[in-house]
């Protein structure tokens, strides 16, 4: 009897040995810190993605990687880590080695995550490199046989029923942002749903359980070409060049705006020629022609910000971001 | 016709039939070793497939996919061990039967099942799958709510004896799945300020950590009693495809059944081969006329679980391929897969892409043919793994369940994790309490939670239109039927065991 506890407790003892070893292994990659910078990269980069696999978070930088591993010559591995809205993900960054070899590749939700207490970090934890997309086709859609044809006509509907008609969004994301805002400046109320992320709210369009999807034009146009969905229009300056047919929200007279960038991030300290290097690549890749053409039928754009001017971004952002939040409450 | 031929030309090049050959193979290899999962071998060889056309790129995930979920059966049937959650119920009869030194016969029909299980699903996928998927839509959160607590009411066919340990077993389950940040509103919960466990536990340390770190344990702790068949498992002899037609004639019905289940929980996004191998277990036992004989290594028992996980592929195909809507974790990747490769999924993939869509299946089937022939012609092999002593093997096993459980989200945490579920595995297997509970209840719980959370959202706190939904009214109807049943029988066993108590005395 004792023996055979003991053998339990020695297996229990070497399976936590070898969990220590890993932790080790893992420790010791901070040693690469101090090694010359100057050979960087010289091993793969791991892009860590903190959304699932199939989403425009992820697509926008498998992209991305492809052209970066050209370009470093290196190989660029995303790994997908979901959770709490992304800062799960977001937070493993911060928490590796700065050594240039783990970089996380995210949106604005960023920003909207430090504000909903999901995560007690923000931007200004990480050393920004850059934006590598930018997607402009933040849009409303409807069902093709929708009643709603105009923003016009869906405002009316809100006012005559506040808080009945239901519009998707997934709570604490992008999206739900997008409704506060648009609650806001129209005077209007709707019962937000969560119906989770981009392919459920498609599906849950499509099945006729919610009204509206808030969604990016890009992650539909299949949908509005079979003639399932329609758009009702995109919160942006300009009608999209991809998508002439779809008007702004502006355009109909509501005067919001929204982008989503996609941006890259290494954890505070890693060296600067680390960042510098990585920095530059970015630039090259958004000018790069393939990249460009790749990334035109997604209805998203290549969009370079220096870590400088992605700080600044950030910061309007955050203000504004802070005040329709605070709006709302 | 003309388009299936189009898609069968396009992948009988001989370059593309080997991609086939060498995702079947690698996606066997991750699906028999516990802790890899046709999920990891997917998200590994997405980025390879970047480099490959999209027809080749597609062909390469369809035999890491099919191989994937098919190789589970190895590792499950000769050790205990299910690699992958869709081989769950397969260790159920399929272990003792190995133990019994039918090895081969479990092998044989397990195989035989998957393969059939497979092509009947890729069949309904070619065949009718846009108004499959059509149907699939109208499975809004009331109608999720109730098929979940349908599915969670099966606990009390999987609790072998005590309907009580059963059911604590099942609320463990879901209260390990409350840590994390809740759905819906993101709140934390039972995350005690760490920020690891922010994102709860994953799947597949809980069911690699249950299952076969603490099965891993009893061994050990038994080894030192007796040195438990080992030798009558590879003594055995397998001839020609390990058990007779007639057997699996017999099966025929079960078989069926098992399939038209896997494909129609495929179908419904979010559920998975997890849990049809388990439903389809649970239901065979059910309608069979000896339920005491399954656990014991009873033919139906491999049937049900190899058929349905198999024909789970192509069910969760099915809304990926004809509304752009992924069903499980893999096809969510191979959604990802689509995109960059410049096929746009959605309701217009088909009708745009149509060689691609059919090379697609095309691929499935001979994926599925490979899979048939390398586990036959490798069954003899596989057995020889159980020559090797316990105590080179495990060790390797469970490292390779470190590395899997790791590989999960690159997190260490997942590592200890696993470390956990496995001391849980090993109290509970001690105090008797039944495991698959547990694990249903962890992955049925959140899905619960969700859809009645939703549900609510979207009708504004009221429970009505969950009972007025035909289909969810149908669910509820079944789940309740199946509680008040399996109330009965007890009842009715235990007094036919009273009885012939007395006629005994």
């Amino acid at each position: 009897m004792k023996l055979r506890k003991f053998t339990v407790l020695a297996f229990l003892l070497s399976l936590a040995v070898l969990l220590v070893a890993c932790n080790d292994s893992g420790a010791s990659s901070d040693g690469g810190n101090e090694s010359d910078s100057s050979d960087y990269p010289n091993k793969p980069i791991q892009v860590v993605v903190p959304a699932g696999a199939g989403g425009d978070t992820d697509r926008n930088t498998r992209i991305a990687t492809k052209y970066l591993s050209e370009e470093l010559d290196t190989d660029v591995v995303v790994s997908n880590v979901g959770g709490a809205g992304g800062s799960v993900g977001a937070k493993q960054v911060l928490d590796s080695a700065a050594d240039g070899y783990t970089v996380l590749a995210f949106h604005n939700s960023m920003i909207i995550n430090d504000l909903l207490e999901l995560a007690d970090f923000n931007y200004e934890d990480y050393q920004l490199a850059g934006t590598s997309v930018l997607d402009l086709g933040n849009a409303f859609i409807v069902s093709a046989d929708s009643e709603y044809t105009d923003l016009q006509s869906l405002i009316d509907a809100a006012k005559e029923r506040p808080g009945e008609i239901n519009i998707a969004t997934e709570t604490g994301a992008f999206t739900h942002l997008q409704l506060l805002a648009f609650q806001e400046a129209t005077g209007t109320e709707f019962n937000l749903v969560d119906v989770g992320a981009a392919a459920e709210k498609n599906t849950a369009l499509l099945g006729g359980q919610i009204d509206i999807i808030p969604t990016q034009l890009g992650l539909v146009q299949e949908y509005i070409e079979s003639g399932d969905f329609r758009a009702v229009g995109i919160m942006a300056d300009e009608r999209l060049e991809g998508a002439p047919d779809v008007p702004t929200f502006a355009e109909q007279g509501v005067d919001i705006t929204f982008d989503k960038f996609f941006f890259w991030a290494f954890p505070k300290d890693t060296p600067q020629e680390i960042v510098d290097q990585f920095t530059a690549a970015l630039e090259n890749v958004t000018n790069n022609a393939d990249f460009q053409a790749e990334l035109e039928p997604l209805l998203v754009e290549p969009l370079y910000m220096s870590p400088e001017e992605l700080q600044a971004h950030f910061e309007t952002l955050t203000t504004e971001y802070k005040t329709l939040h605070e709006n709302s409450q | 016709m003309d388009l299936i031929l189009e898609g069968f030309s396009l992948m009988f090049s001989f370059d593309t039939i080997l991609i086939i050959l060498a995702g079947t193979i690698l996606g066997l290899i991750f699906g028999s070793i516990p802790g890899l999962t046709a999920t990891m071998a997917v998200a590994i060889c997405l980025p390879i497939s970047f480099g490959m056309g999209p027809s080749d790129g597609m062909a390469l995930l369809m035999g890491l996919y099919i191989g994937g979920v098919s190789g589970g059966m190895i590792p499950a049937i000769l050790l205990n061990l299910p690699g992958t959650p869709s081989s769950i119920s397969t260790t159920f009869d399929g272990y003792p039967m190995a133990k019994k030194g039918l090895a081969g016969r479990a092998f044989g029909l397990g195989i035989m099942s998957s393969f059939l299980g497979g092509l009947l699903s890729i069949i309904v996928l070619v065949l009718i799958s846009p108004p499959l998927a059509k149907f699939a839509l109208n499975f809004g959160p009331f109608e999720y709510f109730a098929v979940t607590l349908f599915a969670l009411t099966l606990i009390s066919s999987l609790s072998e004896g005590s309907l009580a340990k059963g059911m604590i077993s099942a609320l463990l389950g879901i209260v390990f799945a409350f840590v994390g940040s809740a759905p819906i509103d993101a709140y934390p919960r039972y995350t005690f300020g760490m920020d690891a466990l922010g994102a709860g536990f994953n799947i597949l340390p809980v069911l690699i950590g249950l299952f076969a770190i603490s099965e891993m344990l009893k061994v050990i702790e038994e080894r030192k009693k007796n040195t438990i068949n080992q030798k009558k498992i590879h003594d055995y002899k397998i001839k020609g495809l390990g058990f007779s037609p007639i057997t699996f004639i017999k099966q025929g019905w079960n078989f069926l059944r098992s399939s038209v289940i896997g494909v129609a929980v495929g179908i419904l996004p979010g559920i998975g081969g997890g849990t049809a191998n388990i439903i389809a277990y649970v239901t065979a036992k059910r309608q069979s006329k000896n339920p005491k004989k399954f656990g014991t290594g009873i033919d139906d028992g491999v049937v049900a679980s190899e058929s349905s996980n198999n024909a789970a592929v192509g069910g969760a195909l099915v809304p990926l391929i004809s509304l752009g809507i992924p069903g499980d974790t893999v096809t969510a990747m191979l959604l990802g897969g689509l995109v960059i490769h410049g096929l746009q999924p959605g309701p217009l993939l088909l009708e745009q892409n149509g060689p691609i869509v059919y090379g697609i299946f095309a691929a499935l089937i001979i994926a599925n043919v490979f899979m048939l022939i390398f586990l036959y012609s490798g069954m003899r092999g596989f057995v020889r793994l159980l020559s090797i002593p316990k105590h080179y093997l495990y060790p390797a096993i469970i490292a390779l369940c470190v590395v899997g459980a790791f590989g999960v989200n690159n997190r260490l945490f997942d590592a200890y994790a696993l470390l956990f579920f496995g001391i849980v595995g090993y109290i509970m297997i001690k105090t008797k309490f039944p495991l698959t509970p547990l694990i249903l209840g962890f992955i049925l719980g959140p899905i619960l939670e969700t859809n009645l959370r939703r549900g609510l959202q979207l009708t504004g706190g009221d429970f009505l239109p969950f009972l007025t939904s035909p289909i969810a009214a149908t669910f509820l109807i079944i789940a309740a039927l199946s509680v008040f049943f399996s109330i009965f029988k007890t009842q009715k066993e235990k007094k036919m065991a009273e009885e012939s108590k007395k006629i005994a005395s």
